[in-house]
């Protein structure tokens, strides 16, 4: 079994096709991206015992809410921890381990459920499950970006596209299986829990199966790199446990921590702040349509951004997310001011796009600075700022929110100011993104030690640099 | 004589492999539009 994982075992032979590989990615990002849709199962949840109605022993939300936030912890922390393991192991042995982990988290949190035992479902979803999210959002991003050096944005974004599509897929999906499994006695969530870490463990594992490795410098037919290197797009490597040390490694951090604490917070109030805005003109259900739009765009902005980034380049389009964004921001209290709910919406849904956008061309953004031989491990490090982020823009959204209304401002404004520390989050973002130079030439590996990593990971042609 | 290989960037894809990306975009792609199909059915409500 060991031998099927490998590496060496993955190295595509004559006539790979290189479009194989992104489907292989989607199939493993479709199914960790279900993680954003698990607020479907709170409700249902709080009510395992009661069946209709909460009763006394039943979970309470603030208790399942951890649930969600370990999983999320975690998908950053092991990104950050496994990384250089996955570098090393190759795609395939990353996304099998990434597929037991989320496939048995499920199983663990089924029985969990069924025994009403909380921690067995904060350790199956929440931490077991987590490193399975980790794992498997990293496992594609070094091997695509090696198949499409010549359009790195396009093919992560294709990638990271589907962890925000999961969520599309996992909602109906889950409603529909509690529907079914549901019966007098029981709110049908283990039963669902079993099934879909069955169907996420099947399509992870084919997913592992069609990773494949180009052999070393491998480039596309008829395409060679640009004759005149860019000035941030460098060809040589920075080691991963020296990337973190730079001043750009941290500037990257920022930038990411900027764009999606600004985003996160959108996201987090999108439902209550429309109806709060715009109090009796947007109904409950119509607040619904407009989350599951700001889904959509987050979604299409992933592709589009990404694609985007390989023509205009990366600095370019974080300067347009956090340029744009700023104005965006600023619009919105007085999209409110006015009365416009298509002014809010269109701003909002331009906003989730570079949401998604920020995360999709990151990782072609890291490959351009330090390499690509580290770029999967470089990777999971910044996306500790996702972490980092997901307490930050959530916790602004909903401080400033309750101070403004302690203090006597009405509830439709009570987001004005929110936005303005949104704009302010983006102006940092802004000049993070202006000062990334390239790498100090101190920082990148010799040719000798790309060598000698390159035999550790069992690169044939190792000693070819 | 000798005999020139073709160097590892300038092999294409074999025919065949067309159809199988073909079967693995559509296996990805079915339940990914399944998804936005029933999104943009909820989202219907925001235009009502």
């Amino acid at each position: 079994m060991a031998g099927l994982l490998s590496r060496e075992r993955i190295i595509a032979g004559s006539g790979f096709n290189r479009w194989l590989v992104p489907p292989a990615a989607l199939a493993i990002h479709l199914s960790i991206g279900q993680v954003y849709a698990f607020s479907v199962f709170k409700i249902p949840l709080s009510r395992a015992i009661g069946i209709t109605q909460s009763t006394a022993g039943d979970w309470k939300f603030t208790q399942l809410q951890w649930i969600f936030t370990l999983a999320i912890v975690w998908l950053g922390l092991s990104a950050a921890i496994a990384g250089r393991w996955l570098e090393r192991a190759g795609p395939r042995k990353g996304g099998v381990v990434a597929a037991c982990c989320w496939g048995g988290g499920f199983v663990i949190s089924a029985l969990g459920v069924r025994l009403h035992q909380l921690w067995l479902i904060y350790v199956g979803y929440g931490f077991i499950g987590g490193w399975g999210l980790g794992l498997g959002y990293i496992s594609p991003v070094s091997t695509l970006i090696k198949w499409f050096p010549d359009r790195r944005g396009m093919a992560t974004g294709m990638a990271i596209m589907g962890f925000g599509g999961g969520a599309l897929i996992a909602a109906p999906l889950s409603d529909a299986l509690m529907k079914h499994f549901a019966t007098a006695t029981s709110v049908g969530v283990s039963e669902t829990f079993l099934t879909m870490g069955i169907i996420y463990f099947v399509a992870m594992m084919c997913g592992a199966f069609g990773y494949r490795l180009p052999p070393t410098d491998w480039k596309p037919a008829g395409w060679s790199p640009p004759a005149q290197q860019r000035v941030l797009v460098t060809t040589k490597h920075v080691h991963v446990d020296r990337a973190w040390r730079t001043p750009q490694f941290w500037l990257i951090w920022i930038v990411l921590c900027m764009n999606v604490s600004a985003g996160i917070g959108i996201l987090e109030q999108a439902s209550p702040m429309i109806q709060e805005i715009f109090k009796g003109a947007v109904t409950a259900s119509a607040a619904a349509g407009f989350v599951g739009l700001l889904s959509l765009f987050n979604i299409g902005g992933r592709i589009f951004w990404a694609s985007l980034s390989d023509l205009i380049r990366r600095k370019p389009t974080y300067f347009i997310f956090f340029t744009l964004g700023a104005v965006l921001y600023a619009s919105i209290p007085f999209a409110g001011k006015i009365g416009s709910v298509p002014l809010f919406v269109a701003c909002c849904l331009v906003i989730l796009t570079m949401y998604g956008g920020g995360f999709a061309t990151i990782p072609a953004y890291i490959a351009d600075i330090f390499g690509t031989q580290f770029v999967g491990a470089i990777h999971g490090r910044i996306l500790t700022a996702w972490s980092a982020a997901g307490v930050l823009g959530p916790f602004l959204v909903n401080y400033i929110r309750e101070y403004q209304i302690d203090h006597g401002v009405p509830k439709a404004d009570a987001y004005n100011l929110t936005m303005y520390v949104m704009v302010g989050l983006l102006v940092v973002g802004f000049f993070a993104n202006l000062a990334i130079r390239p790498v100090a030439e101190e920082h990148y590996m010799t040719d000798a030690q790309l060598a000698t990593e390159r035999r550790l990971i069992h690169e044939p042609n190792a000693g070819k640099t | 004589m000798t005999q020139t290989q073709p160097t590892q960037d300038e092999e294409q894809p074999r025919p065949g492999r067309w159809g199988l990306v073909a079967v693995t975009w559509t296996l990805v792609g079915i339940p990914l539009l399944w998804g936005v199909y029933n999104t943009l059915r909820k989202a219907l409500a925001l235009f009502e």
